[in-house]
């Protein structure tokens, strides 16, 4: 399925909102979940069974955790870090799992469409296109990274904490640093940065699956926020 | 009609001597096709950079004389200014691209200028049909061969339809077929009256395309040829330049591509390699994976099941991109843990994680593989007891013992290098495997590595290298092992230089 980018950004947006509101009774949960699935279903839809399916199991059970073996009288460690856990995976992770789920299906001329379609300046349009531009770059350095950490044997740093960040994180910086020097090197000499209005070829259009997403995203909130508040 | 002028041209970058330009004078005419050569640091890459603006408007440095690039005097020309005019093709596929997807990329350059987006397509559909791009549209840009990217580099190029086209060094990481592709779009522009600058160390693709060839030597326009003069150069010529070879032999070429008629060599003193199987198409299973066999065929990428190679040897891997070789590389050192292959080493029997401990692999990038803050604890990194008499020795073996206590990454491109072999060393490996060692690398220092190499061969470990570059294989392979859709197709002797 296609979905028009700023259908993509309202729904993160929406989201996020919804999910960082605390939910309180049970009717506020439901609505919770239902948003939650959102990005699951959508996932599905991309034939990305397996995160899918990996986020549906962690969400799932950090649900049942928090719910039936954990109160606000727990104590002890153990159940101090699986309230740290199901905390994040809880409030979190929805968000996460649909920016991810955008960063992955939008391509960078579709967004920048978008953002002229919104008259986002080119500015702030560019410097974003580049962050989504980077995250598979970063990926494709790490492990290259991680390759050569396997094959010294170094992946724990020597059991040094430290040392195991920093032996990622300084090659990564270096080269990504490199990446992005050449890179706006390249981009320049083809004409980004000009005083000229930036056109774009890619033409966008809401479809039926973008306005019934983008109804269905503003009711949630609506009655969300007045069943939270006003009730 | 000249279309760039340099004249009395003095360049220098902030802090560094690399690549400075003395006393440039250098006119070239409208449609001509110009090649600099000459060693790295030379100013080859400098010139290109003049010419489209990025000195001085990107890399800073100090600049006197004066630049005209079709009537726009470069000094004070804006660089999105000169984007319809210049083009430019870059070393580094990996990070020349701006977009994810490749019809995005081609779309770019002329989206930056505000074409209506009618003239955008129309010109989109003008250069992949002109370039034969069809097979490449809607992928993305990560999932490309090298060669691939380059296609799509110089299509993004081409879609500013800009008079002038620069190219900085643009086989560095290609194979021989992707050249002979590269060298059909440069003999189009040709054909379309562009004039083409190329900076190169690869010469043999260009030497029937090339009008004029200048020979750069520290930062001087040292000699120039025509292109005629060029191709009647002798062997021994092109070699006191210290220029990589204008013409390369038949067998060779069928050598690296992975089409020599050989069979197997007979080896006495072998390493067996047993039941190396292995697929990037994960079956999908959700629990457990299963264990590839030979007879899962086509869909595995490598399937070697045995195969006997030479020990103390440098072997030279051969064959097309995208064909397995560096999926070979990285299941004999263990970085693939589905293979589950074994390596037979003087009777002993090294599977899976022990593999690692075996072999070593220098990335073609190796500031993957650099993690400390100096040079002598990166080579202790290695060790599994620090021995500080054998490191000082190992540094030394390497010329590196000046730099003992320098930051890996204040190194040049060669010096890492050397580094990442003073680790591979020092953690002992037998079975030492290079990816692409040579790409980008002129002629003297593609020697010098050969030379190591050989050195390392002659200290019983067992070199695997794998090679586009045909002069490392006639330099310094002793044998040439051909890979060919993930099955060893031929093991030959080679015979050195």
């Amino acid at each position: 399925m296609k979905l028009d980018p700023r259908t993509k950004l309202f729904m993160v947006f929406v989201v996020s909102l919804i999910v960082m509101m605390s939910a309180i009774t049970p009717f506020l949960w439901a609505i919770r979940l239902s948003i939650t699935l959102i990005p699951i279903i959508l996932m599905i839809l991309e034939k990305k069974y397996s995160s899918a399916l990996k986020f549906l199991l962690a969400y799932a059970s950090a649900l049942v955790l928090m719910f039936y073996f954990l109160s606000e009288q727990s104590e002890g460690l153990i159940a101090s870090l699986l309230i740290g856990y199901c905390g994040i995976v809880v409030q979190f992770m929805p968000a996460l799992i649909t920016a991810w789920y955008v960063v992955r299906t939008t391509k960078i001329g579709e967004f920048m469409s978008c953002m002229q379609k919104m008259h986002v300046p080119d500015g702030i349009a560019v410097s974003l296109a580049v962050v989504m531009r980077f995250f598979p770059t970063i990926k494709e350095e790490y492990s290259s990274i991680n390759d050569a950490m396997r094959m010294r044997g170094v992946m724990l740093g020597g059991g040094n904490v430290l040392r195991m960040f920093e032996f990622r994180m300084i090659p990564l910086l270096f080269s990504c640093v490199n990446i992005g020097e050449e890179l706006s090197a390249a981009a320049i000499t083809r004409g980004l940065g000009g005083e000229v209005k930036r056109s774009s070829v890619i033409e966008l259009k809401l479809g039926i699956a973008d306005f019934f997403l983008m109804a269905f995203l503003t009711a949630a909130t609506v009655i969300f926020v007045v069943f939270k508040y006003f009730l | 009609m000249s279309i760039v002028e340099l004249e009395n041209v003095n360049f220098q970058y902030k802090g560094s001597k690399d690549g400075s330009l003395n006393n440039i004078n250098l006119n070239i005419e409208k449609g001509q096709t110009v090649l600099l050569c000459g060693a790295s640091g030379s100013g080859k890459t400098s010139i290109i950079r003049l010419i489209n603006g990025l000195i001085p408007h990107y890399y800073s440095g100090e600049l006197e004389g004066d630049i005209r690039v079709a009537g726009h005097d470069v000094k004070k020309t804006e660089l999105h200014e000169l984007a319809g005019t210049v083009g430019t093709v870059f070393q580094n596929p990996r990070s020349q691209f701006f977009s994810v997807d490749t019809d995005g990329e081609i779309a770019f350059g002329p989206e930056n200028i505000g074409l209506e987006p009618k003239e955008i397509k129309a010109r989109l559909n003008d250069v992949v049909a002109e370039m034969d791009l069809d097979e490449l549209l809607g992928r993305s840009i990560f999932d490309l061969s090298g060669g691939q990217k380059q296609r799509i580099a110089c299509a993004s190029v081409a879609a500013l339809l800009p008079d002038i086209i620069l190219l900085d060094e643009p086989s560095s990481n290609l194979d021989f077929d992707s050249i002979e592709l590269l060298r059909g779009t440069i003999l189009e522009w040709k054909r379309q009256g562009k004039t083409i600058i190329i900076s190169e160390h690869r010469l043999w693709y260009l030497k029937d395309a090339v009008d004029r060839v200048i020979y750069m030597e520290n930062g001087v326009m040292a000699k120039e040829w025509t292109g005629e003069e060029f191709k009647g150069l002798n062997e021994e010529e092109v070699k006191s330049y210290k220029l990589r070879p204008i013409v390369l032999e038949e067998e060779l070429i069928r050598d690296i591509r992975g089409e020599s008629t050989s069979s197997f060599c007979d080896v006495e003193n072998n390493i067996e390699l047993n039941d190396f199987f292995f697929s990037y198409k994960r079956r999908p299973y959700l629990l457990f994976k299963k264990k590839f066999k030979e007879s899962d065929g086509d869909l595995l990428n490598l399937n070697i099941p045995s195969l006997k190679i030479p020990k103390g040897k440098v072997i030279g891997l051969v064959g097309p991109n995208g064909t397995g070789k560096s999926t070979f590389l990285r299941c004999l050192c263990g970085l693939e843990g589905d293979c589950k292959g074994a390596i037979v080493s003087d009777g002993k029997i090294y599977k899976a994680r022990q593999r690692l401990k075996i072999c070593y692999l220098v990335m073609q990038d190796v500031n993957h593989q650099l993690f400390t803050d100096s040079v002598k604890s990166e080579v202790m990194l290695s060790m599994k007891d620090e021995d500080e008499k054998r490191c000082d020795e190992i540094l030394e073996s390497l010329g590196l013992l000046d730099y003992k206590d320098t930051h890996p990454m204040a190194l040049s491109g060669g010096q890492k290098q050397r580094v990442a072999i003073a680790s591979a060393i020092a953690s002992g490996a037998e079975i030492l495997l290079f990816d692409e060692p040579t790409s980008g690398l002129d002629y003297s220092h593609m020697e010098k590595v050969g030379e190591l190499l050989n050195e390392l061969a002659s200290t019983g470990a067992s070199v695997i290298v794998s090679t586009h570059d045909p002069e490392l294989i006639s330099e310094c392979c002793d044998y040439v092992l051909g890979i060919k859709h993930g099955k060893a197709v031929y093991l030959k002797e080679n015979k050195k230089l």
